[in-house]
């Protein structure tokens, strides 16, 4: 089985081993342009614009998603949803939305809205929905019921009920939640750029355009060097969390 | 005749300050409002934005021509061998890899080397990569392939050599007993226990690997990602309405069969799989227990 897939893909792709080999050591402009990047990029007033905006879209569309995807989550689990039409619609929709990579909500957005910041926060705000309320909803899945009940017992209404009994107990998760997904959104604001997103994308997409690859590998290292130092502050973080 | 003597409550002792998570509410504060100041957006066109993807969708699903369907599908097909292929390749790459990366089975300096490059090929989307593959292999599938299959190679390989450091070291040591060589030793000792849940992160890459290659071809690199960017750009809605049903339906049908699948292959053993089936990304999130 695997090996047929295997066969009718290098069919379909049309692929060679040997054509890679030649591709890849040949003399090529991208690689000739990864012998030396401009590191200058990060300081350059034209590149530094971009790179803030980028950080400022995954910023506020995480907390923008986190906002919404925790009521969400909330109600598409079975004890947490207002009655069983609602939790069906739901769940239904939170796996619609979770097909969608990052990319394919900036096509829309941008087809949407037009170019530009906008369509970026908006894409991303949708894909954090989708992480956010994904993680969180299997968090809900073993939480303790007890609460829930002295609740319940107390007389408290649905949603007080969850608010003072089950969102104390996932709020460490959920904010661990929120700084993972802010790290695949600083990522994937450089990558929805590419479509006219805003942000660091759309410099590397114009370099690319104009073959200046020097360029277009600096901003690629500066960001991975961005990427990094966001990383690590928030494993510090969530370890924090726990 | 006791010598306790019964004090008296001293009254319910303070709340200690949260000081910790007060700055960090602060400092998330701040940080908001300069993103909210700093972007050049217009937040009044927020308001039309719903009335804007309205309009977008209804264009989009009442001009669907059926006769596209086809054609569609085909390039759908595209980008899963572009998927399946690249996921292949980096498998094949990946998995010897492992071996060399797990602490129980290879020297410490040669694991920390081999460590580092999958962290490097980690962190490279593979968009990024295919950016830079369209140039070299042209506007074709083969792009995308070379693009998945590298950036597949370090996290496929992260997640086999983890898998391989957690086996059991009892038929290690059986095989040692009976006189194995190193060779017979990693065949016989330590393939066995880890196939089922290597077999089973290959496909969970490749679920993560249709994702990717479903956008790719937004820059060329082939697949029904080029039919979607340029439907869109083009404003024929009904081509783009019909090819984004087909890549969210096509993506779910995959992801349900080959989690069955992976369910059935690692069943009866101590199950290891990524902490949640959320196929986004690929990075290993911390999750934190219950308090």
């Amino acid at each position: 089985m695997a090996v047929g897939l295997t066969v009718l893909s290098v069919m379909a792709t049309g692929f060679s081993p040997v054509e890679i080999w030649d591709g890849l050591f040949r003399s090529n402009a991208p690689l000739r342009g990864l012998r030396n990047p401009d590191f200058g990029q990060l300081f350059s007033e034209r590149s530094r614009g971009p790179f803030l905006d980028t950080l400022r879209v995954a910023l506020l569309a995480t907390a923008a998603g986190g906002l919404v995807a925790l009521p969400l989550s909330l109600w598409s689990t079975r004890f947490g949803a207002p009655n069983r039409g609602v939790y069906a619609v739901l769940r239904v929709f939170n796996n619609i939305i979770r097909a969608f990579p990052d990319l394919l909500w900036a096509l829309l957005f941008v087809a949407a809205v037009g170019v530009g910041a906008l369509p970026g926060l908006l894409a991303l705000f949708f894909f954090t929905i989708a992480v956010i309320t994904k993680l969180t909803t299997d968090t809900l899945d073993g939480i303790d019921m007890g609460p829930l009940e002295a609740a319940d017992a107390a007389g408290a209404r649905h949603n007080e009920k969850l608010r003072v009994a089950v969102v104390p107990q996932i709020l460490p998760s959920f904010t661990s939640f929120l700084l993972y997904s802010f790290e695949l959104n600083l990522r994937g604001s450089a990558v929805i750029g590419l479509v006219g997103a805003g942000g660091i994308g759309q410099r590397l997409e114009f370099f690319r355009g104009q073959g200046r690859w020097e360029e277009v590998w600096g901003i690629v290292f500066m960001f991975f060097l961005v990427v990094f130092v966001v990383e690590r502050i928030s494993v510090l973080l969530r370890r924090r969390l726990v | 005749m006791s010598t306790v003597e019964a004090r008296p409550l001293a009254g319910v002792p303070a709340r200690p300050v949260p000081v910790f998570r007060r700055v960090a509410t602060a400092l998330v504060m701040v940080l908001l409002v300069w993103s909210v100041a700093g972007l050049d957006i217009k937040w009044s066109r927020l308001l039309e934005a719903p009335g804007d993807l309205y309009t977008v969708g209804r264009l989009m699903f009442t001009n669907m021509e059926a006769a596209q369907i086809g054609d569609l599908l085909g390039q759908m097909g595209d980008s899963i061998a572009i998927a399946w292929l690249g996921t292949m390749i980096a498998a094949v790459f990946a998995v010897p890899l492992a071996f060399v990366a797990a602490e129980n089975l290879a020297a410490r300096p040669v694991v920390w080397a081999v460590r580092l490059v999958f962290n490097l090929l980690r962190a490279v989307p593979e968009i990024i990569l295919a950016i830079a593959f369209v140039p070299i292999f042209g506007l074709t599938e083969k792009a995308g392939v070379v693009a998945i299959a590298i950036g597949s190679i370090g996290t496929l390989g992260k997640l086999c050599s983890e898998v391989l450091e957690a086996i059991q070291p009892g038929p290690v040591e059986a095989a040692d007993a009976v006189g194995a060589t190193r060779l017979q030793r990693l065949r016989w000792g330590v393939l066995p226990q880890a196939l089922p849940e290597i077999a089973s992160f290959v496909l969970y890459r490749f679920e993560i690997n249709i994702r990717a290659s479903a956008v790719l071809g937004v820059i060329g690199a082939g697949g029904i990602g080029q039919a979607l960017s340029e439907s869109l750009r083009f404003k024929e809605w009904g081509t783009a309405g019909l090819a984004l049903i087909i890549v969210v339906v096509v993506t779910m049908i995959i992801d349900t069969l080959s989690g069955w699948v992976r369910r059935r292959l690692v069943s009866g053993g101590p199950s290891r799989r990524p902490a949640s089936d959320l196929v986004v990304d690929d990075r290993p999130l911390e999750v934190t227990p219950l308090g």
